[in-house]
């Protein structure tokens, strides 16, 4: 089978999760890591711009998905309704706490969409970690194994989030929420490894995970140890940077990897189809997300349109 | 009638539908309107031609932002709930949508965020050609969710593999008239759109006499202008996809024979969808009456207010502006609500009926998420309309993108972050 494809799938899949973690992630801790109106708009002044570059990640894979992977699709819809629906609503929720924010000058109003922003990431992380144990236990079950799957992947999020804030959120001398954030990271990466190392143990449990690569997952899980073992010690803030997008790739390459997936032959004209009206955007598409990154990498000075 | 998932599904997709749809038409409209504006403001350095680029674009993120969050439940909950689709012309119907997913909305939500974030950070020809962009790629995503939809009144271009639709001759998908025509369509209704949004939005400040940039006299010349030439064009459009109607599609017999296409068509409900669809032809056509006559009537309001003395200062002659939006949403939703139910019992025309591409779902679950998103949706629009209204009434000064330094010259600037980056 071509693996172009299934590689360009996998690559949104785990680009989305590396990037949208970041401000998932932020959107969590808000309540944590920022006190007052002016903390946590800067939070969202964050989060913003982010957003918009991170979810079409999300949004394209779900395109990939559908019109390239129908079975793999219809498989994935059928085993994980109720799960999906609920990553849509806090996805929604989240996104229109975002857009509104800044539109009404009033406290309430603020504290209103705050409150999205932050129900709506939990929402999402906790449904990712669901589709994932979902995916790997091929149907969602019952088990130790994927209660303790969703709580890892909630904690890696909440890595990367807190990675993100304790550089992004340095700002005046009298905001703690940068040094907040980088005391997070040795939290939450503690957290994760130990959640992650007990899955691993409650693998072989009833209703755990159905593998097809079960030395291929060893692999990934032992090298996910390592970057949170690296993130737990002295070292914590200023790795984590690097070992939590390590780290959240983990789950989207286990799935794309191990998981017991259907696969079915693309049929080669649609395929052909495809990448022939993909490949001449692929550099506007790349030109757009290095620049968006780059230009809004350092933090707005002044109120933007979202914060 | 509340325990039926089909039903629900039905009407949560036609409600989901009709609300991204009404956001999207004003992005459309507005967009060219915008890259138009920006692009002479650069060329001549002309600062009121920037307020007005500021304001329009203002009220284009507010709308866009309702446009994206609808957006998003659209695609999600096309997957979510018309599995059945998914799994027989995934090749197909999906593929557009995927290239849409990547080629226009990946780039257009990247593009729109350097605009939005770049006013200061880039030059001013980098910071057109960003929204430059953003327009293209809003077009562009038209253009694939009508092959998209075209494929699902007029299916061409594919051979069935064990009950699976398998492409054989994209071209013939991406010259479907039934996508070629409906994009005319689309594009010319969407201009129809934003230029009566401009008209009203200009015609109530000009009303009030409150016109210090000269952005409202520019809106309703805009206004005149774009209803006078395309106004045609939508009919034009329009009365062409007439012509595939009553025909049969071109894969017809691929799946099911003559005798069973009749026996489904005949055993298909009648009332509601046959009612809906006779509704939203009227309504179409009464409202394309009322805005056709527009365009003409301002030009020569326009001219005579050159030769009549006394006539320019009865500014009140512009209020029925002010009301016209209401013409082109209406028109709008009663246009997809006739071509939608149109198509019924089938999905895709002569190979899947609605019925049989809805995912099986338990009723509680299809109770909770209808519930939950059209509840959703109900607020979040409301929000946004409130809120485009609020803006449209304060003018250039106090949009979301208004130039706050002049504005507020002593508000406290945040220090120059350190050097910190991520």
């Amino acid at each position: 089978m071509d693996p172009l494809s299934p590689a360009l799938l996998a690559l949104l899949l785990v680009g989305y999760l590396v990037l949208a973690g970041a401000d998932v992630g932020l959107g969590m801790l808000m309540p944590h890591v920022a006190r007052g109106t002016e903390q946590r708009r800067r939070v969202v002044a964050a989060i913003a711009p982010y957003f918009l570059a991170s979810e079409v990640w999300l949004v394209g894979a779900v395109g990939v998905l559908a019109g390239l992977f129908p079975v793999l699709e219809h498989h994935v819809v059928t085993g994980l309704w109720p799960v999906l629906a609920v990553l849509l609503a806090g996805w929604l929720v989240r996104d229109a706490g975002l857009w509104l924010r800044a539109r009404v000058d009033g406290d309430r109003w603020r504290l209103a969409c705050d409150g999205a922003v932050v129900a709506g990431s939990w929402s999402l992380a906790s449904a990712w970690g669901l589709t994932v144990a979902g995916l790997l236990t091929d149907g969602l079950t019952a088990s130790p194994f994927t209660v303790l799957c969703a709580v890892a992947v909630m904690a890696l999020f909440a890595l990367r989030g807190a990675a993100f804030g304790a550089e992004r959120l340095v700002g005046p001398a009298d905001s703690e929420c940068a040094d907040v954030a980088a005391r997070d990271t040795r939290v939450f990466a503690r957290t994760a490894l130990g959640t992650v190392a007990l899955a691993a143990a409650s693998a072989p449990l009833p209703g755990g995970p159905a593998l097809s690569a079960l030395p291929v997952a060893a692999a990934l899980t032992a090298a996910l140890l390592v970057a949170l073992a690296a993130t737990s010690g002295l070292a914590g803030p200023m790795l984590s940077r690097h070992t939590s997008a390590a780290a959240i790739a983990v789950p989207g390459l286990l799935v794309a990897l191990a998981a017991r997936l259907p696969s079915t032959e693309i049929p080669s004209t649609v395929e052909v189809f495809v990448w022939a009206s993909l490949v001449p955007v692929v550099p506007v598409m790349f030109v757009g997300q290095v620049w968006l990154y780059r230009m809004t990498r350092r933090p707005a000075g002044a109120p933007t349109f979202f914060a | 009638m509340f325990e039926d998932p089909l039903l629900l599904a039905r009407l949560q997709f036609a409600l989901t539908a009709a609300t991204h749809y009404t956001f999207v038409a004003l992005t459309l409209g507005l967009a060219p309107y915008i890259l138009t504006t920006q692009l002479v403001a650069t060329l001549r350095g002309d600062r009121s031609r920037m307020t007005a680029v500021r304001f329009w674009g203002g009220l284009y993120l507010v709308n866009y932002g309702m446009g994206v969050l609808s957006g998003l439940v659209m695609e999600l909950q096309l997957a979510l709930n018309w599995s059945g689709l998914h799994e027989m012309f995934g090749y197909t119907f999906a593929a557009p949508l995927a290239l849409e997913t990547m080629t226009a909305f990946f780039v257009e939500s990247t593009f729109l965020g350097l605009w939005i974030f770049g006013w200061d950070r880039m030059g001013r020809w980098a910071h057109l050609a960003c929204f430059a962009v953003v327009t293209a790629t809003a077009y562009a995503s038209a253009w694939w969710v009508l092959v998209s939809n075209g494929f699902l009144r007029n299916p061409v271009g594919f051979e069935m593999v064990d009950g699976v639709a398998h492409m054989t001759d994209p071209v013939a998908l991406m010259t479907n008239p039934a996508a070629v025509m409906a994009f005319g369509h689309i594009v010319t209704s969407s201009l129809v759109v934003g230029a009566l949004v401009v008209g009203a939005v200009s015609a109530y400040h000009l009303i009030r006499r409150g016109d210090p940039h000269g952005v409202f006299g520019r809106g309703v010349r805009y206004t005149a202008i774009t209803m006078a030439l395309t106004s045609e064009l939508v009919a034009v459009f329009g009365g062409m996809q007439f012509g595939y109607f009553g025909e049969d599609p071109p894969t017809s017999g691929l799946t099911y024979t003559a005798a069973e296409i009749e026996a489904v068509e005949a055993a298909s409900e009648g009332g509601l969808v046959r009612a809906a669809n006779s509704t939203g032809e009227i309504l179409m056509f009464t409202v394309y009456a009322v805005m056709f006559l527009i365009g003409p009537t301002m030009l020569l309001g326009w001219l005579v207010s050159r030769r009549v003395q006394g006539v320019r200062r009865r500014r009140w002659l512009l209020a029925p502006l002010v009301a016209a939006p209401v013409l082109p949403y209406a028109g709008i939703v009663a246009g997809w609500v006739f071509r939608e139910t149109n198509r019924q019992p089938w999905v895709v025309v002569h190979h899947l009926t609605t019925a049989d591409a809805v995912t099986p779902m338990s009723p509680g679950t299809a109770v909770l998420s209808f519930g939950f998103f059209t509840v959703a949706f109900a607020v979040l629009a409301a929000v946004t309309y409130w809120l485009l209204v609020r803006y449209a009434r304060r003018g250039p000064e106090g949009g979301p993108l208004a130039e706050r330094r002049t504005e507020h010259p002593e508000a406290p600037q945040e220090p120059a972050a350190p050097v910190h980056t991520f």
